[in-house]
Parts: C-alpha cells; sequence; structure tokens
C-alpha cells in the first residue's frame, strides 16, 4: 500500500513537473514571439533577460547584453529613475526616455514596467517592456514642421497684409496729394475714384459722383465735355495728351491722357493742366511775331534806301561805295529773309499758316520751283534730273505758296550741301492715296547723332555749319509744319558723306479735306 | 500836267524816299502822316492816286479805305496799299475794301512801286 501510495505521489508529481516544463515553454515562446522589446533587470539594475525584439532594437546579441548594467543602454538618470519608481510603486507606465544601441545610436521608446517578486515576496527586480517611439517622433517632428511652416504663412500673409496696407496708404496719399487730376472709371464707366485736383479741375464734388456712370452726370458742362471726349472711338485704344479746354470754374486748359488698367478694365483718366503753358508759348509766339513785325519796319527803309543809292535816285557814287552798298544791301535781304522765317516759325506756332488751299497739279509747282534754281544749278555743274510719270498726276488740295516753299526748302538743301559736280534728283511718284515727291542728293549728309532732330526748329547739321555761314535753320521745320498741315508725311535717310534722300506725300483730292479745314 | 500822287505812310525815311523817287519819275506828290491827315488831304489835293500804309497812328489804311467807300468821289481814287506785312488774311481784306494792287516793303524795291503806279495811271 505504502509503495503503491508512493507510486502514485511519484506520478503526481512527474504530472506536475510536466506542466510546468510545459507552462515554462509557453512562457519562453510568448516572450521571444513578443513584438516588444522585454528585458529583465534585476533590483541592482543587471539585465537577466532579453527578448528578440530587444535585440533588434538594441543591436547586441543576447550573450552580449546579458549581465550588462540597465545603465549602459539607457540613459544613467532616467533609468534610476524609472527603477525607483517602479521599486515603490510596483509599475510604471509609458514613460518616454531613449536607449542607445550598440552602434550609440539614440532611440527614443516609451518604457513601461512591472515588479517582479520571488514567492516569499522578495523583489528580484522588474520587467521593462519598450515601445520604439522613433517612427512616432518622426511624425511627431513633421507634424510640428507643418505646424511651424503654417505659422510662418501666417506670418507672412500678416506681413504681405501690412505691406499692401502701407502700399494702398501710399498710393492714397500720392492720389490726393498729386498735381494732376485723376479719374478711375471702371469698365461701365462708373467714376470710382476722384482726386482733390480732379474735382477742383471739373468743379465737382467726389462724394456727388462717385459711384456714378459718367455719362450720366451731363449736367455738368465740365463733365460733359470730358464724358464726350472718352466715348470716342480712339478712347477705347487710350488717349494720349488730348487738350481739352474749360470755361469754368475758371479758364484752365487740360491735357487729358487715359491709361487702362487691364486686370478689371478700369481706366485711370489724368487731368494735367497746362494752362499755364499754354499761356507761356501764346507769350513766346506773340512776342516774336511782334519783334518781327516791328524789325520788318526799319529792314525795309534800310532796304529802300540802298537800292535807291544803287540804281543812282540820289546821285552818282563810285564803283568801291557800289561795291559796299551791294554788300550791305544783300546783308540786309539776308536778315528780311531770317525774319520771314521767323514769321513764318510763329504762324505755324499759332496754327495759322496753311491758307486757302486749292486743286492743283503738282508737276507744275514742282517745275516752277526748279526753275527758279536754273543758275545755281549751272554754276555749280549740277547734274539735275526730275523724273515724273507721262501721265497727267491727280490734282493735289494745296496752299501754292507754301507748298512751293516747302519743295524749295528741301531743292536749296540739297544744291547748297551737294559739291560742285554733285547730282541732285527730284521725283514723283503716285500712289492710290498719295503722291510720293522725293529730292535726292549726293552730297554731305547729315551726321547720324543729329538725325533725331532734323525738323526741329533752328537745327543745322554740324558738319553743314562749317561749310556754309548762311541758313536759319527754320527751313526744314516749317517744311515739315508744311506737308503735315496738308495731310502729308515726311521722312528722310541720309548718310553722311554719302548723301540724302527728303520724302513727302501729299494726299490726293479730298482725303484730307477734313484735315484742313482745322487751319 | 503831272499827275498827283498822295502819300499816306507815318514813317518819314519811306516818304522821303518815295517822293524822291516818284517826283524824279514825273508825279507831283503830297505826303500825309496818318490816317486821318490822308482823308482830309485827299479831299482837298484830289490826287490820282494814293499810296497807302496799313499800320499807322490815328487811323491805319484799312479805316482809311472804309472811309474812302463811304464817299462816291474818294471811292474813285484807286489805291496801291504799300505794308510791311504780307499776310493773306489782311491781303484779302484790302482787295475786298477796293484795293487795286499791294506791296509788301521787304520783298520789293522802290522802282516796283514805280512799275505798279504807272500800270494803275501810267505815267
Amino acid at each position: 500500500m505504502a509503495i503503491k501510495e508512493k507510486n502514485k505521489e511519484k506520478d503526481k508529481i512527474s504530472i506536475l513537473l510536466g506542466d510546468l516544463a510545459s507552462l515554462e515553454s509557453y512562457a519562453k515562446d510568448l516572450f521571444s514571439f513578443l513584438p516588444l522589446p522585454v528585458c529583465l533587470v534585476s533590483s541592482i539594475g543587471i539585465i537577466l533577460e532579453v527578448n528578440p525584439a530587444l535585440e533588434k532594437i538594441s543591436g547586441y546579441r543576447i550573450e552580449e547584453i546579458i549581465g550588462k548594467s540597465a545603465e549602459d543602454i539607457f540613459t544613467e538618470e532616467e533609468i534610476e529613475a524609472i527603477s525607483k519608481e517602479t521599486i515603490e510603486r510596483g509599475s510604471v507606465l509609458a514613460k518616454e526616455t531613449s536607449i542607445f544601441t550598440k552602434e550609440k545610436r539614440k532611440v527614443p521608446v516609451s518604457a513601461s514596467t512591472i515588479l517582479r517578486k520571488s514567492e516569499e515576496g522578495e523583489i528580484i527586480g522588474y520587467f521593462i517592456g519598450l515601445f520604439d517611439l522613433t517612427d512616432v517622433k518622426k511624425k511627431e517632428k513633421e507634424l510640428k514642421d507643418t505646424q511651424l511652416a503654417l505659422l510662418n504663412m501666417l506670418e507672412d500673409t500678416k506681413m504681405a497684409r501690412q505691406v499692401a496696407e502701407e502700399e494702398r496708404d501710399k498710393t492714397k496719399a500720392i492720389v490726393t496729394g498729386l498735381a494732376d487730376g485723376l479719374i478711375v472709371l471702371d469698365k461701365e464707366n462708373k467714376i470710382i475714384l476722384i482726386n482733390p485736383e480732379g474735382e477742383r479741375f471739373l468743379d465737382v464734388e467726389a462724394k456727388e459722383i462717385e459711384g456714378k456712370i459718367l455719362e450720366t452726370l451731363v449736367e455738368k458742362p465740365s463733365l460733359k465735355k470730358l464724358a464726350e471726349l472718352l466715348s470716342t472711338k480712339e478712347t477705347k485704344r487710350g488717349i494720349f495728351r488730348k487738350e481739352l479746354s474749360f470755361k469754368k470754374p475758371t479758364e484752365r486748359i487740360l491735357e487729358i491722357t487715359t491709361v487702362s488698367l487691364p486686370p478689371r478694365e478700369e481706366n485711370v483718366v489724368i487731368l494735367h493742366d497746362i494752362s499755364r503753358e499754354k499761356l507761356i508759348e501764346r507769350m513766346k509766339t506773340e512776342f516774336v511775331s511782334l519783334a518781327a513785325h516791328q524789325l520788318r519796319t526799319p529792314l525795309s527803309a534800310i532796304k529802300w534806301t540802298l537800292r535807291m543809292l544803287l540804281d543812282g535816285d540820289l546821285g552818282k557814287i563810285t564803283a568801291e561805295q557800289r561795291d559796299f552798298v551791294e554788300k550791305t544791301y544783300s546783308s540786309n535781304e539776308r536778315m528780311i529773309s531770317l525774319i520771314n522765317a521767323l514769321l513764318d516759325v510763329t504762324r505755324i506756332e499759332e496754327g495759322r499758316y496753311v491758307y486757302r488751299p486749292t486743286f492743283n497739279q503738282i508737276e507744275n509747282i514742282v517745275q516752277f520751283v526748279i526753275n527758279s534754281f536754273k543758275e545755281v544749278i549751272k554754276r555749280k555743274k549740277i547734274k539735275f534730273g526730275f523724273k515724273k510719270p507721262k501721265e497727267k498726276l491727280p490734282k493735289v488740295k494745296v496752299d501754292v505758296e507754301k507748298i512751293r516753299l516747302a519743295i524749295d526748302n528741301l531743292i536749296d538743301n540739297a544744291i547748297k550741301y551737294t559739291p560742285i559736280g554733285g547730282e541732285v534728283t527730284v521725283s514723283l511718284i503716285c500712289g492710290k492715296k498719295e503722291i510720293e515727291i522725293s529730292v535726292k542728293d549726293n552730297g554731305v549728309g547729315i551726321p547720324k547723332d543729329q538725325q533725331q532732330r532734323v525738323f526741329t526748329k533752328f537745327f543745322r547739321g554740324a558738319n553743314v555749319m562749317r561749310m556754309e555761314t548762311e541758313g536759319t535753320g527754320l527751313g526744314l521745320f516749317t517744311t515739315k509744319n508744311i506737308i503735315e498741315a496738308h495731310g502729308g508725311r515726311i521722312w528722310f535717310k541720309s548718310k553722311e558723306g554719302e548723301g540724302t534722300i527728303f520724302h513727302f506725300t501729299l494726299p490726293i483730292k479730298e482725303e484730307f479735306a477734313e484735315f484742313l479745314k482745322k487751319f | 500836267m503831272a499827275k498827283k500822287i498822295l502819300i499816306v505812310e507815318d514813317e518819314e525815311i519811306m516818304i522821303d524816299l518815295l517822293q524822291r523817287k516818284l517826283t524824279t519819275e514825273g508825279y507831283e506828290t503830297s505826303v500825309a502822316r496818318n490816317g486821318e491827315e490822308g482823308l482830309k488831304a485827299m479831299r482837298e489835293v484830289r490826287p490820282d492816286l494814293i499810296l497807302l500804309d496799313i499800320i499807322m497812328p490815328e487811323m491805319g489804311g484799312f479805316g482809311v479805305m472804309e472811309e474812302m467807300n463811304k464817299n462816291k468821289e474818294l471811292k474813285k481814287i484807286p489805291v496801291i496799299v504799300i505794308s510791311n506785312s504780307g499776310q493773306p488774311v489782311e491781303l484779302d481784306r484790302a482787295q475786298k475794301l477796293g484795293a487795286k494792287d499791294w506791296l509788301i516793303k521787304t520783298e520789293f524795291d522802290p522802282q516796283e512801286v514805280i512799275d505798279k503806279v504807272v500800270q494803275q495811271i501810267g505815267k
């Protein structure tokens, strides 16, 4: 019986041992399978056991890490704090710390612990489970960066707004303080803005007209005038320096320029007061005109006296005296022609130069002018050519005297500035709408750097001034004005030392009847 | 009998020169130094021709012609305008007022004045 009992006991123990072994293997399997790094640290801080997940994260092999002090892989103070807390409270939950791998890389982890005691209640150590925070930290950093970027953007926007506001205030100050009048119209011609000078020029008040369509404000004469100008076809393309005169509130001449602002098709209308310039211009012209007229009186007296001396009306004179008087006479003639040219210029500037045009054959006018040069052509041995179409040209409406003067100036220049034996050719070409006249020479030419100024008042080429002392510098200015007053165009090509060709056109018949009404 | 010419002109030297030239050519001359005087003189002298300046003190040449046009007798006397200016506008006005001819002082010389006088009234 006793033996039987003993065997029974033996069996029981062996079953229990078997159970224990399988439990142990279960615990071991679980421990090694667990994806979370776990290690067992002894109460004095020695690593007793680690699972494969911890091997992986730390880079140490099991045999290398077991027996190491926990401080070797954790930050010293942190692991101390963790172990202290674990011993005091039994566990720590998700405490952030970091471990150092074998390659001395710092890995952020979240550590949780649980105290382990023996059956007798004696502290053996504690389990420490880790959660790799690398990804979390990375995400966190990304999030932080994004947040920072957003904050930066917000700051930028704020700055941009500030700049925009400053800009707006600046623009406003400029617009308000501008010496020119300024009106901004939207696509429908609604007045969006008018500055104080604009109000003053047009005798209106901003609060009464802003937000209203310009064309509906016709009861104000000044606005009506402006609306009429802005409603013309050209306005669509923009107006540049168009003059408009106003009677009220004071007599004023404004120069109107429009600038369109593409994005919203708004139109900025700039009103520039040129009353003073106009007045000065008129005074200047009047002064020159008056001075020239006054000068003519004594000049004619001199001319007539000298002429009578030369004609012997005032008694006989010696050959020597005659020579002097003749020279004086021709100097006086030069003075007269200069005064006449000046008077022509003032008339051009006063806009009353071209007078009563009539229908004429241009070839006859050109021929007439050429005839007057016969003598000098002969004297300078100029090879002179006049090319014109065989058939009769259509008539042009011209002020004969002025056109003669224009052609005279061109041919005179060509001959004057072409050396002896040179060539001068006048050509007539008939186009559909206009007749083109050109005068070509192979003379001294116009220096390239001076070509832009050819048609300005008192211009004389530097090369020409050296060779000819005569010449008023008014000829081409006058010529250009004559041609343009007839609705024609004038241009030239020139090369210093090779020659010059001047071209001008005259419109045929009624093409410019409207144009001429202005003169 | 010599033909009578009235010179209406305010500038001494011009008067002097014209007088000399016309006298040499055998005309009888008289002088008025402004428009008012001119009108008075033409009533007294009854000239065969008048040489008339435009810009003068008191009454200018255009004023003189306007006055002449109001009088049947004076209207008949031929007028040659002698002026400093050759403005087409003025030329037109002189023509409308009945001037027979026009001379611009700076463009013509004394001999041409004689030619124009001869053209109008002969020697």
